[in-house]
């Protein structure tokens, strides 16, 4: 059994892949500092196991975390059929760049596709808001 | 009765039979194009102001002024964006970038630029679009999902279509391939076609398919089943006309482009296979394109008294992580959303101009804003598809905003 689960707060590491999404980037187009983009933007998607791990039911939202920012975002099940514990799905979004790591190595190439976060339950608070 | 067809600018298929009902030019219906490029042509949330300093509305000979003289006072100025730009407007940024002796680059620092820049350079082989509906029988989409990115491509150019050569199309003689991290609707389309691979796990998947295709053992560190890639190695080797989608997914994982190249070779010893780059905006290529000629680089170019300097210290990520750039000129693109907080926050500390026919999060932070035509929709030129292929458009409205082009063209004048 995980550590995590004993503790009161549990947290889980996880790497987390990011996609497009034809529905956010349709709401994009329209506003992108509206609510249908924030709804499709501010999402991670985990599987089953790990929301249970969290202790957080989906819809609910959950603090992604890591030494280059921290970002409230709304927890959701994957629906993908094969378990993928400890890898999450985002969005590309402005909140999913809070967690992008400025380390290039001089490349010119941030790691877009490779993010490691802390995962714990926000408690209720709020998806963060878009920077204005 | 005649139709008048248009082209969408929503992404880099600049797909060209677009119709569209309109109004007091007003764009009301659009038919024929996906759900992105629907909401593109009818792209609504235009600023309150049409010209801004410091956030108050100004007039537009104020703002072009303003703008002039950021990029006369800056010491090493940023031009950046560009992507869903005219190849006529691009051209006059390469000169504008010329003259204030500017750092110039766009988002294929970051996505695909490698790969166009060995495309340009002929270093791979690529086909069209058209070529593919009509002939193409095996297709594979490698870290990407056109389904979500550019969603007509399946339907209107590889997959679905009856082409001239195809006509029994994907039911019978055309196999679509998707080889990924994660089960995409690309891959849903793929159905038993779809590979799904551990993240970083693509150079390794090349390897192993390469011995495959040599007649040995595929063999990877996390044990993918050898019977199926031995599989995908004979389905390749009966291609009579392939091709290779290739995406950031694929980009991203790898260090460099020699697997890539090496399974191109080995790919074109055993039957025929093409690449195509999947670009996003509908005008990145036209960049590459244009900047390559002028210089001979694609991307991230730093321009001194008449010499030119590349690197990837020139990129925009780079430029603005060391702040070396001191000042942004930003043309219809919105660094601050599409870049990692950590160095887009850089952009704060500098004066922004920002050309932009809707507000964006780094308009909304610029001191210069100006509001364009939205090119292709009202505003007309020429682009260059994904696969190379120059597209032109008229305007599909007529608007009071000037385009992009002509906002390059007075800044360039007041300077």
């Amino acid at each position: 059994m995980d550590f995590g689960s004993f503790l009161s707060a549990p947290e889980i590491q996880v790497k987390v892949i990011t996609y497009r999404d034809i529905f956010q980037d349709k709401a994009m187009f329209e506003d992108r500092f509206g609510e249908e983009y924030r709804n499709l933007s501010a999402v991670i998607k985990l599987d089953p196991a790990d929301l249970k791990q969290l202790n957080v039911k989906k819809g609910e939202t959950v603090i992604l975390k890591n030494s280059f920012g921290k970002v409230v975002v709304k927890a959701e099940e994957s629906g993908y059929e094969t378990p993928h514990r400890g890898i999450a799905y985002m969005p590309k979004s402005p909140w999913s760049n809070i967690l992008v790591s400025d380390e290039t190595g001089g490349t010119g190439v941030p790691k877009f596709k490779d993010i490691s976060v802390t995962v714990t339950s926000a408690k209720g608070e709020k998806v963060t808001e878009l920077m204005r | 009765m005649e139709k008048n067809y248009h082209v969408c600018t929503g992404c880099g298929l600049l797909c060209d039979d677009i119709e569209v009902e309109s109004e007091k030019n007003i764009v009301n219906k659009v038919y024929t194009a996906c759900r992105v490029g629907v909401a593109h042509m009818k792209e609504a949330r235009r600023a309150e102001a049409d010209f801004r300093v410091d956030n108050k509305p100004v007039d537009e000979a104020t703002a072009i002024r303003e703008a002039a003289s950021i990029l006369k006072n800056a010491r090493n100025p940023l031009i950046f964006g560009l992507g869903t730009s005219t190849n006529e407007t691009q051209k006059i940024a390469i000169e504008l970038a010329k003259k204030t002796n500017a750092t110039l680059d766009d988002t294929s620092s970051f996505c695909l630029g490698p790969l166009v820049e060995a495309l340009i350079q002929d270093k791979l082989k690529t086909c069209t679009l058209d070529d593919i509906r009509n002939k193409a029988d095996v297709i594979i989409y490698w870290g990407t999902d056109p389904s979500d990115s550019h969603p007509r491509q399946l339907s209107k150019h590889t997959y679905f279509p009856r082409g001239s050569e195809k006509q029994r199309g994907w039911e019978e003689e055309r196999t679509a391939i998707a080889i990924d991290v994660r089960k995409s609707h690309t891959a849903k389309i793929c159905g038993n076609y779809f590979f799904q691979i551990p993240p970083k796990g693509d150079a390794e998947f090349i390897d192993a398919l390469i011995a495959g295709l040599s007649g040995k053992l595929p063999k990877t560190s996390y044990n993918y089943p050898p019977k199926k890639l031995l599989e995908l190695a004979n389905i390749l080797k009966g291609a009579k006309f392939g091709v290779i989608f290739v995406g950031r997914g694929l980009i991203y994982s790898l260090e460099n482009l020699e697997p890539l190249f090496k399974l191109m070779k080995i790919l074109n010893e055993k039957s025929n296979f093409h690449l195509i780059p999947m670009v996003g905006n509908c005008n990145t290529m036209g960049f590459n394109k244009n900047l390559f000629a002028e210089t001979g680089y694609v991307n991230s170019v730093k321009f001194e008294n008449g010499t030119v300097k590349h690197g990837p210290e020139y990129s925009v990520v780079e430029s603005l992580k060391a702040k070396t750039v001191d000042a942004a000129l930003v043309i219809g693109s919105d660094p601050l959303l599409i870049l990692p907080g950590s160095i887009a926050k850089n952009m704060l500390e500098i004066p922004v101009i920002s050309v932009d026919h809707c507000e964006t999060l780094t308009s909304k932070h610029s001191k210069v804003y100006i509001n364009t035509a939205i090119s292709g929709v009202e505003a007309g030129g020429s682009a260059i598809r994904m696969d190379g292929v120059k597209v032109s458009f008229e305007p599909v409205i007529e608007t009071n905003h000037p385009s992009e082009e002509v906002v390059l063209k007075k800044i360039m004048e007041a300077l």
